[in-house]
């Protein structure tokens, strides 16, 4: 049985001159239904069509016709929606309204006016069938990212919706933490519920996917999730140049913040011209050991030593940096401050981004806004690369750009460290594997890395 | 805890504090509320709170011994030709500072719970059924403060690993443009996530009880009886002002006002720290 379908649907948002969605025609079975395709494609702008965030919240004219669950979207507000179909977001942090678990997944039921008498039922059901009933009572900010965004999944199943729609839920988590939610996402098909999610990490939910929906530059097509195959992984690009001398050292060093030891009694050092992989768990201090190769956290003991020259740093989330009007200014910016010459048009190129060179960089999807990240702080020769989680929410082309473009700094010299989760990228990269927990360092023997 | 029964014990406590000028009962209110903190947040938690209505209650002592140049009492005095601080300096204006100061720290400790001991949800929820969903959206947006003080520190590391500087207030832009541009893309984030959760679709419900329980029946009595009991005493005259000036003497005090003050005292019974 169809649970949404899409007749001729295309959509503008306020201001756009090209349709973000382009006579869309679609319908979408029972079951598990899989999103895929590019970054900045559509895909979020899609699924917002499912509960009516699109157009209702954002505005902007729609053309055609849809239904989901039965009620035509184009004429019922999201709010209405809400009983029907629940909406997974991104970002776990930037969709809690309460600090307490029970309330956060009663929200929607209070909303919606349930008596008082039937939400604490409604919450212990929810927090079940998303697998964290031993969360309840719990304080959301001691929560970890993979718990966060199952109580977001338990606060849209409080509902009782028909149709769950995922956005990329696991952009943000640790490997441990992504296979808990998209477990309990692919638990909600077992009990008859219908799940559209839109993920990158596609082997295990394409095995399990009942339909199959692409999505590149506004138009939608599906194919057989059985047949399709996702693009191949990124090749290790070849090594020019042999690694050279000592970068940077970190000897006896022990950091941490808030009262808080995060690395204790930590050694390390890395060579120009080497790519080195911190891994490990999330809140283990791989970023803690980024900032401080980059000086941007004074040790609490020990010695901190970098070769001098310009440092290249993505944080964690990265569109904190995006502040200038266009793309290419904002490359320009980074360019004029260290004092290179360049062309902010060959990073841009190299990464996929020529086309939206002057466009506002906030306008631009997710997975354009990291790749957008990337170039501003990258363009030119920096003598150190440090990067906080680089292939966050972007898709395999952009994966493979980055490697090359990676791999060509590495060759110049660079002294290279990525903190990711990506094994497609450390496969891709890694000269030297570092895994960081429990306030220790390892290094990984490569030759038995799987 | 219900945050009505708190805010009946608040408002209670500034009423007294207030209303009079008398810094014996102003005394006694300060300890009630000290007290009562002390049971339902723990001390450890009130520590920095402490530190700062010290330091306040010090400045606004000092703010009136070196501006009110009035009083009999001179313990030195400052030539008059410098300005603002010349003049006698008297033990009356003085002691009247220590009473505002009194009166400042009684005024926050009596409203710390609100944030020591209460939830954001705990205190939007005690708000009258009209303004429900505006507490939802102040209550989400206090969310939000971390997250833009964490902005902060990433933008001004990324900045400065970008080559930038601070060199005067216009060089601050290029943080405080792109923090604020985040913080107003988180809240249209939340605003979404509220949005498909059926936020504003009409009347609410909520999870937790309105009802008031015995504790808090309690409190709301002792804190209704001591504002009557202060308010009758000083009608009738029971509960006399105090000033200092010109010359410094004892205020005048009476057991009616004084019994009123230490019903203030009631959370100390029924209050027990959640930390």
């Amino acid at each position: 049985m169809a649970i949404a379908k899409l007749n001729h649907l295309t959509y503008w948002y306020p201001g756009g001159a090209t349709a973000a969605l382009r006579d869309v025609c679609l319908e979408i079975q029972d079951g598990l239904t899989v999103v895929a395709g590019p970054s900045g494609g559509g895909k979020s702008t899609l699924l917002r069509v499912f509960n009516g965030l699109v157009p209702h919240f954002h505005g902007g004219r729609i053309a055609g016709s849809a239904s989901v669950t039965g009620l035509n979207v184009i004429a019922t507000p999201t709010r209405s929606m809400a009983r029907r179909v629940g909406f997974v977001f991104q970002d776990p942090e930037l969709q809690t309204v309460y600090n307490v678990v029970d309330r956060e997944v009663a929200f929607g039921l209070e909303n919606t006016a349930v008596p008082r008498r039937e939400i604490a039922g409604r919450v212990e059901e929810a927090l079940h069938a998303a697998g964290i009933a031993d969360l309840a009572g719990r304080t959301v900010r001691t929560l970890s990212g993979g718990e966060r965004q199952r109580v977001a999944l338990a606060s849209s199943l409080a509902m009782r919706p028909g149709l769950v729609v995922l956005d990329e839920p696991t952009s943000q988590l640790d490997p441990d933490g992504a296979r808990m939610v998209l477990a309990a996402a692919t638990n909600l098909v077992d009990e008859g519920r219908s799940v559209i999610i839109s993920e990158h990490r596609l082997d295990d939910l394409l095995r399990q996917a009942a339909g199959l929906v692409l999505v590149d530059r506004g138009n939608v097509t599906t194919a057989d999730p059985r047949a399709w195959r996702p693009p191949a992984q990124s090749l290790r690009p070849p090594r020019v140049t042999a690694a050279g001398g000592e970068a940077w050292a970190l000897e006896n060093v022990s950091a941490g913040f808030a009262g808080r030891l995060v690395l204790d009694g930590v050694d390390l050092a890395g060579r120009s011209g080497e790519v080195v992989v911190l891994s490990g768990p999330n809140g283990g201090g791989k970023t803690t050991l980024l900032r401080l190769i980059a000086g941007s956290l004074a040790p609490i003991g020990g010695n901190v030593w970098r070769r001098p020259g310009r440092i290249a740093y993505l944080p964690q989330n990265p569109t904190v940096l995006l502040h200038r009007p266009t793309l290419r200014s904002e490359v320009s910016f980074t360019l004029e401050r260290s004092g290179e010459v360049g062309r902010p048009e060959r990073i841009l190129e190299e990464l996929g981004l020529l086309a939206v060179a002057d466009q506002y960089p906030r306008d631009l999807s997710s997975g354009e806004r990291q790749r957008a990240a990337l170039a501003a702080v990258l363009p030119g020769s920096p003598a150190c690369v440090l990067l906080d989680e680089p292939t966050r929410g972007i898709d395999s082309s952009a994966r493979g750009a980055l490697v090359a473009l990676v791999g060509r700094l590495r060759d110049r010299g660079a002294s290279v460290v990525l903190a990711t989760h990506d094994d497609d990228l450390r496969n891709a990269l890694a000269d030297r594997v570092i895994t960081v927990s429990n306030r220790k360092v390892t290094e990984m023997n490569l030759a038995v890395r799987t | 805890m219900n945050a009505r029964a708190v805010a009946a014990w608040s408002a209670c406590c500034l009423f007294i504090v207030l209303s009079t000028t008398n810094p014996v009962y102003k005394v006694i209110v300060l300890a009630a509320a000290l007290s009562a903190l002390a049971a339902g947040a723990g001390l450890r938690r009130m520590r920095g709170l402490l530190v700062a209505v010290f330091l306040i209650a010090a400045f606004a002592t000092l703010l009136n011994f070196v501006s009110a140049h009035l009083g009999a009492t001179v313990l030195f005095a400052l030539p008059d030709q410098i300005p603002a601080l010349g003049g006698p300096y008297t033990l009356e204006a003085l002691v009247f500072g220590a009473s505002g100061g009194i009166t400042i720290a009684a005024a926050i400790l009596a409203a710390a719970p609100f944030s020591l001991q209460l939830g954001s949800h705990e205190v939007m929820d005690a708000l009258p059924a009209p303004l429900s969903r505006t507490g939802v959206a102040i209550a989400s947006s206090l969310n939000l403060v971390p997250a833009i003080a964490t902005s902060f520190v990433e933008v001004t590391e990324a900045q400065r690993l970008r080559g930038w500087r601070p060199r005067g207030p216009r060089s601050w832009m290029e943080v405080v443009v792109p923090v604020v541009l985040t913080s107003v893309e988180g809240s249209i984030q939340l605003a979404e996530s509220m949005e498909a959760r059926g936020f504003g679709s009409g009347a609410r419900t909520t999870i937790e009880s309105q009802a008031l329980g015995r504790a808090d029946w309690f409190l709301v009595a002792a804190s209704g009886l001591a504002l009557a009991g202060f308010a009758i005493a000083h009608a009738a005259g029971w509960a006399a002002d105090w000033l200092p000036y010109p010359t410094l003497t004892l205020p005048t005090i009476n057991a009616w006002p004084i019994a009123a003050c230490l019903l203030l005292f009631a959370p100390v019974l029924v209050w027990r720290s959640r930390s």
